[in-house]
């Protein structure tokens, strides 16, 4: 098989290092296999681990690749502190990844540091649509605006019938994400919004302590009792805390 | 995508891959010194992944449920029977027998409860809170005994199977 145009640089595909991330040193090597299977091993130094492992000549995001990248993170997690990498970042070399460790190493501790003892919780919530028969139950203008495109259906009519009711339940799902938010945020250290659409109007990640998890499910729980015709709620965890890491570490010496 | 029906989901779903896809391609830490691998397929996974409902078919569909509707009675005054013939529980149909069948027993349960407060919860926000606590309680320990259960969302590699999906895309069952 020949290595695609897309693994990068001529040389990084048969030499270069998969990582995972990066702990305090002194954990044991996960025993889940890596991306392509590879073996996960460590490199220390600086008092630091990075989780690395062979990189396949061929890294695509297979749904099993990035399966094994958050499995061997999850492994990482339950020993303690964890800075995960984003899915396919290499390293060219050991040599490379040691040195990098050493400059960072002030940066990436403090950054173990805040967090240690803490889980990542992602909520979703996406609209119901069904809750447009409450809505026009309820509101008069929209009742008033069916009945008269009942009365005299066309094109027209319908679509605007159509827009005002899927603008009515977004607005309502969005009105209920906010209401979660600010039962779910005090329960947290820390809270990081994600990209939201249309029909996913919540989508944030919380950094929670692992002792409140606990209490953060049962406040999600009661969330969804309380929005559940307006908001479905999803919610998973405990993740790595990826939303909770500075994506690139300040360059060395300042 | 859209499903009409007035279903209340009253226990969070647990996640799956799918839903921290945008985690993992996306956040997470990267060190300027290595190489992001580029990756073909990436931005295909999340265009797959936000998929823009906004449209005159969305519109259409909605009206059309709409104008089944019953809107010249009063909501409170549901009888079993007409539940069971109402023009939503049919267009709920479209979206499959089993969640038809759920949909029912629930507007059974909404039609016997003793207060009808499934159709001005947003109303009871301050004024009604006992009645609606109670009914929402029920309700939700009804579902989390289903699989799809919180208690089994621990584990996100055994809950990452295709029968989490439709729930929150439903439009794929008819794919």
């Amino acid at each position: 098989m020949t290595a695609p145009a897309t693994t990068g640089a001529p040389g990084t595909a048969v030499k270069s290092l998969y990582v995972y991330g990066i702990t305090p040193a002194g954990i044991r090597a996960p025993r889940s296999p890596g991306v392509d299977g590879a073996r996960v091993r460590l490199l220390t130094g600086s008092g630091l681990c990075a989780a690395v492992s062979d990189a396949p000549a061929r890294l695509l995001p297979r749904r099993r690749d990035l399966l094994a990248h958050q499995a061997v993170l999850d492994e990482l997690a339950a020993q303690g502190p964890l800075l995960p990498m984003r899915f396919a970042v290499l390293s060219p070399r050991a040599d490379t990844l040691l040195t990098q460790l050493r400059s960072d190493v002030d940066h990436l501790q403090r950054q173990l540091a805040e967090v240690r003892g803490c889980v990542e919780l992602n909520v979703k919530g996406t609209v119901v649509p069904g809750h447009f028969a409450d809505l026009v139950r309820r509101d008069d203008s929209l009742r008033t605006l069916a009945l008269r495109t009942r009365r005299r259906p066309d094109y027209e009519a319908n679509v605007r019938l159509g827009e005002a009711l899927a603008l009515g339940v977004r607005r309502e799902a969005r009105r209920a994400a906010r209401e979660v938010l600010d039962r779910l945020t005090p329960l947290a250290v820390r809270a990081a919004g994600g990209t939201t659409d249309e029909q996913q109007v919540l989508s944030t990640s919380f950094l929670v302590r692992a002792e409140d998890e606990g209490r953060f499910r049962k406040a999600v729980d009661a969330g969804a009792r309380a929005v559940g015709g307006r908001l479905a709620l999803s919610v998973t965890g405990p993740l790595p805390c990826y939303s909770f890491v500075e994506a690139r570490p300040a360059p060395a010496g300042r | 995508m859209i499903t009409y029906d007035d279903e209340v989901v009253c226990a969070p779903r647990a996640g799956t891959l799918y839903d921290v896809l945008e985690l993992i391609l996306d956040r997470g830490m990267v060190i300027d010194v290595f190489v992001r691998v580029s990756l073909v397929g990436i931005e295909i996974l999340k265009v797959d992944a936000r998929i823009v409902v906004a449209s005159v078919d969305t519109y259409l569909r909605f009206a059309e449920a709409c104008n089944r509707l019953d809107l010249e009675h009063d909501v409170r005054s549901k009888t079993v029977p007409e539940m069971f013939g109402s023009p939503v529980a049919k267009s709920v149909g479209k979206a499959g027998a089993k969640r038809t069948a759920r949909s029912l027993t629930d507007k059974v349960r909404d039609v016997l409860a003793p207060d009808d407060d499934s159709d001005d919860a947003d109303d009871a926000d301050d004024t009604d809170e006992l009645p609606r606590g109670r009914s929402a309680r029920g309700r939700g320990e009804e579902r989390s005994e289903r699989p799809r259960g919180r208690s089994s969302g621990r584990s996100r590699a055994e809950e990452d199977r295709p029968r989490d999906r439709p729930r929150r895309r439903p439009r794929r069952e008819d794919a």
